[in-house]
């Protein structure tokens, strides 16, 4: 009994990565397939992190081959790489960052902050190289949400080390105003080049994704902000209140307008539980974030209850995906990360920064 | 940001190398074409007329393409030449004005009463894919 190639690729077609909705065979996920007697060996290069799954998937594929081929001994390894992939025309890339996302919203306080610093967390909790970078000129949060304090040691004449704390590299424009000073006024311009210096002379150090969170809102600045950051994808956060599914709808066409792609919505606060009974509402109706998302055939991404403690562990520097990794709330911060992982894997990779293809033909 | 090529590919019997962008321009430049066109310091010496005429290399091969960076590569030719530094700039332009380059240096070496070496009448593609042997680009 001998096996080849083509053999372990038809088998791989039937077998679906119920993350990515694709088979095994396509993609460039199946690589380095190897058959030596009826031993089989392959790699399978995930293109969004998963370090919690990926022994499930090594084990789901071996079964299958192992039915499929009758007879055969089967090896998987299973890795996750991020590749860079392209963004908006015109905007000059970062070194050290393979992928930006920015977290945006219509207007402020809709946690915008908090569902930022939880989906950085995620990624970095399933393997990736996550930075953070907290442009949000307003408010700046992440400093507080991620536990950070003092200012970042320089690096040369023209660089800043980032911050870190939980496996994340951190930038804010927080780290570089003092916390008592009056609340500087900040000038568009001024704003703009500011934080272009934060991006580009932090010394990033090999991200898979840097997480932005922007000031909130669709003025100047956040427009000049969304042509200038060389953006992978924008999400965009929102609350079921009608008043602010109109600012939303104004962000996302502010990002539309500019070529940046939407990697969908996060709805916040959508139901209320209940501190004393746990009982979930809808206590601001229901449905608005996937009526929007119907409306500009963009993907709802998930939901995030109006919860005690997503306040309470954010706000005191322990955001719920490293306080309590293993429940609910962290779980929906979990899939929505997995979410947006995956459909940036799915984007056109960034081939300026690969050699095309070469092929010789004798014809 | 300027076009980035997605494919190359080298026909070796038509001897040409036909080349897709990432904006949906393809060309298919004749090997003979891009050897006299080498952007070398050989072929262009150091400024305007400085340039040395290249002749005979009507049946030049192309050995290798190698890559330099992401945005350039080296051709090896089969006659030795291998200094000639393409970016991907320099190959878009040549695709984009191949017909006028060519006539260009068909007159040049007219003038100079080279040859492209016992050769049969030029034939210059001015196209991009689709036109000419190989039947287009396969791509998209
Ligand atoms: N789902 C939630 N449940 C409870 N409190 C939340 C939730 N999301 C955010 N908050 C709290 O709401 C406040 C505003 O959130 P923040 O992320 O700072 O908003 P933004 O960045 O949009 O201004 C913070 O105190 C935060 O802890
Ligand atoms: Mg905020």
């Amino acid at each position: 009994m001998s096996f080849s190639e083509a053999d372990v690729q038809g088998a791989l077609k039937n077998l679906i990565d119920p993350n990515t909705r694709k088979d095994f065979a396509s993609g460039k996920v199946l690589k380095n397939v190897k058959i030596d007697g009826n031993n089989v060996s392959l790699d399978i290069v995930l293109g969004y992190p998963a370090k919690s799954v990926w022994d499930e998937i090594r084990a789901m594929i071996e079964a299958h081959l192992k039915a499929a081929l009758p007879g055969s001994s089967v090896s998987v390894n299973v890795t996750s790489k991020v590749v860079q992939h392209t963004v908006q025309h015109g905007a000059k890339l970062v070194d050290g960052v393979r992928n930006i996302i920015a977290v945006a919203s219509g207007k402020g306080g809709v946690g915008k902050s908090t569902t930022a610093v939880n989906i950085a967390l995620a990624l970095a909790a399933e393997g990736a190289r996550v930075g953070m970078l907290d442009a949000d000129i307003y408010g700046p949060s992440q400093p507080t949400m991620l536990g950070i304090s003092g200012q970042p040691a320089t690096d040369g004449e023209h660089f800043m080390t980032p911050m870190s704390n939980y496996g994340l590299q951190a930038m804010s424009i927080g780290f570089l105003i003092a916390s008592d000073d009056t609340p500087m006024i900040w000038r568009g311009p001024m704003v703009t080049q500011a934080l272009d210096q934060l991006l580009r002379q932090t010394r990033w150090d090999d991200l898979d994704y840097l997480i932005v969170d922007l000031p909130p809102g669709t003025g100047d600045i956040q427009l000049s902000l969304a042509q200038q950051v060389p953006l992978t994808g924008a999400v965009i956060v929102t609350t079921p209140q009608d008043i602010a599914l109109m600012d939303a709808r104004k962000g996302l066409k502010m990002f539309e307008k500019v070529g940046v792609k939407i990697v969908g919505i996060v709805e916040n606060m959508s139901t209320h539980i209940c501190s004393k009974c746990g009982h979930e509402e809808h206590i601001f109706g229901s449905g608005g974030g996937e009526k929007m998302c119907a409306d500009y055939d963009t993907e709802f991404l998930g939901s995030l209850p109006l919860d005690i403690r997503i306040r309470e562990q954010t706000d005191s520097g322990k955001p719920t995906v490293v306080s309590d990794p293993d429940g609910n709330i962290a779980k929906s911060y979990k899939q929505i990360a997995r979410r947006i992982a995956v459909k940036v894997a799915e984007m056109a990779q960034n081939r300026t920064s690969v050699f095309p293809k070469v092929v010789v033909q004798n014809t | 940001m300027s076009a980035h090529p997605t494919e190359i590919k080298l026909h070796q019997q038509s001897r040409l190398l036909e080349i897709a962008f990432d904006d949906d321009a393809c060309y298919q430049l004749p090997y003979e074409f891009l050897r006299v066109s080498s952007p070398s310091a050989e072929v262009r010496g150091h400024g305007v007329g400085q340039e040395t005429l290249q002749v005979g290399k009507k049946n030049v091969d192309i050995l290798e393409v190698l890559p330099v960076g992401n945005y350039a590569m080296k051709i090896v030719y089969d006659d030795g030449h291998d200094s000639g530094l393409y970016t991907w700039d320099y190959l878009y332009n040549l695709g984009k004005h191949q017909a006028e380059l060519w006539q260009d240096y068909l007159e040049k070496l007219e003038a100079a009463g080279g040859s492209r070496e016992h050769g049969s009448e030029p034939e210059v593609k001015a196209g991009g894919c689709g036109s000419g042997s190989g039947g287009g680009c396969g791509h998209h």
